[in-house]
């Protein structure tokens, strides 16, 4: 279960509507490498770990990332309110506006909207977390991509903030995979799957 | 310039975010005694300013609210409303 | 092409599997407000983006 903080993880305030980058950073939110994609890849691979302390860091690290997808919400609200009908025409906001105002809804910034084949859960403690080693590295590289098209502090601050994030879970979610071959057979680490083989029919050597 | 409130809730994020990066360190070094040590001053530090945060202007969660007369957690700002009005 | 058959340290690893480094917890940054800007407390994870052209 969980309980809820009123704040932000990092501080968001931002001045200056500009609807544009909203669209950009919407993917962030419910994008292929967003968010709402990293929290419920790990909060649903947890089922499947073998091993409490790797559940645990799933655990730590997709509640993280539902502070992340707080901020990442923040951040685009703070960019499309008071935007004049004016403004909403020119930025080509009006697609996005059409269907939801200026609501948060998760989608891409292409428009694409969020879907589960986002991420994968796959039941296997080494491919799970390799994935989600590269998830980090995905979401790193959009941070980056949206760090380029930013000139305004107020968005580049919380930006970078959670630029940085990805760089820290993809360091935890290596040693989670130390721990993991640390616990396995170094001759052959694909033996058997240690979340559903059953200790007899995994040979023990 | 920042109002006591505004630093309050601001130096509780950087003491929760300390709180938060040794969790996930201690998640996979769950032997660093140093690490432990750290955790466990920034926690209490945490939790001692959340409560006086709450004491004088809102409870941050439920957890914090002591109810009075009146129901402050419903009426408090929410995180996305910014600093600008 | 670099004789990549030396004896370095990860050559004792297992073939096929990927490995992270163990970090080491020696400090935190003293300054904690700076540290709450750049997204850690460690010195040793901060690798900040400078690719931007503005920077």
């Amino acid at each position: 279960m969980w309980s809820y903080d009123k704040r932000l993880q990092f501080p968001v305030n931002i001045k200056e509507p500009n609807a544009k980058l909203a669209q950009v950073i919407i993917s962030q939110y419910g994008g292929p490498d967003g968010e709402m994609g990293a929290s419920m890849r790990y909060l649903s691979q947890r089922y499947a770990m073998p091993y409490r302390e790797v559940a645990g860091v799933l655990t730590d690290i997709g509640t993280e990332e539902l502070a992340h997808l707080e901020m990442v919400a923040t951040i685009v609200h703070q960019l499309t309110r008071n935007l004049s009908m004016e403004e909403i025409e020119k930025s080509g906001f009006a697609n996005y506006y059409v269907d939801h105002t200026v609501g948060i809804w998760p989608q891409a910034a292409g428009g694409v909207p969020f879907n589960a084949c986002e991420f994968q859960s796959k039941g296997d403690i080494i491919t799970d977390l390799m994935e989600d080693m590269a998830a980090e590295q995905k979401a790193r590289t959009t941070y980056d991509n949206i760090l380029r098209l930013v000139d305004d502090p107020d968005v580049c601050e919380p930006i970078k903030f959670l630029r940085m994030r990805e760089v820290v879970h993809f360091q935890r979610f290596g040693e989670a995979l130390r721990i993991t071959t640390d616990k396995l057979n170094s001759k052959n680490f694909y033996a058997f799957n240690p979340g559903f083989d059953c200790d007899e029919c995994s040979g023990k050597n | 310039m920042m109002g006591n409130k505004e630093q309050l809730l601001r130096d509780i994020g950087i003491v929760d975010f300390v709180v938060t990066e040794l969790t996930l360190y201690l998640d996979t070094h769950p032997h660093d005694r140093n690490a432990m040590e750290y955790f466990n001053h920034y926690n209490r530090m945490k939790n001692q300013m959340e409560r006086e945060f709450s004491q004088k202007y809102y409870p941050l969660s439920t957890r914090l609210e002591d109810c009075g007369n009146e129901w402050r957690w419903g009426a408090a700002p929410l995180p996305w409303e910014g600093a600008c009005e | 092409m670099q004789d990549y058959s030396c004896d370095d340290q990860i050559a004792k690893f297992p073939v096929a599997m990927a490995y992270v480094p163990w970090q080491k917890f020696d400090r935190m940054y003293d300054d904690l407000e700076k540290a709450y800007c750049y997204g850690t407390v460690f010195p040793e994870l901060n690798k900040p983006f400078t690719g931007r052209r503005c920077v």
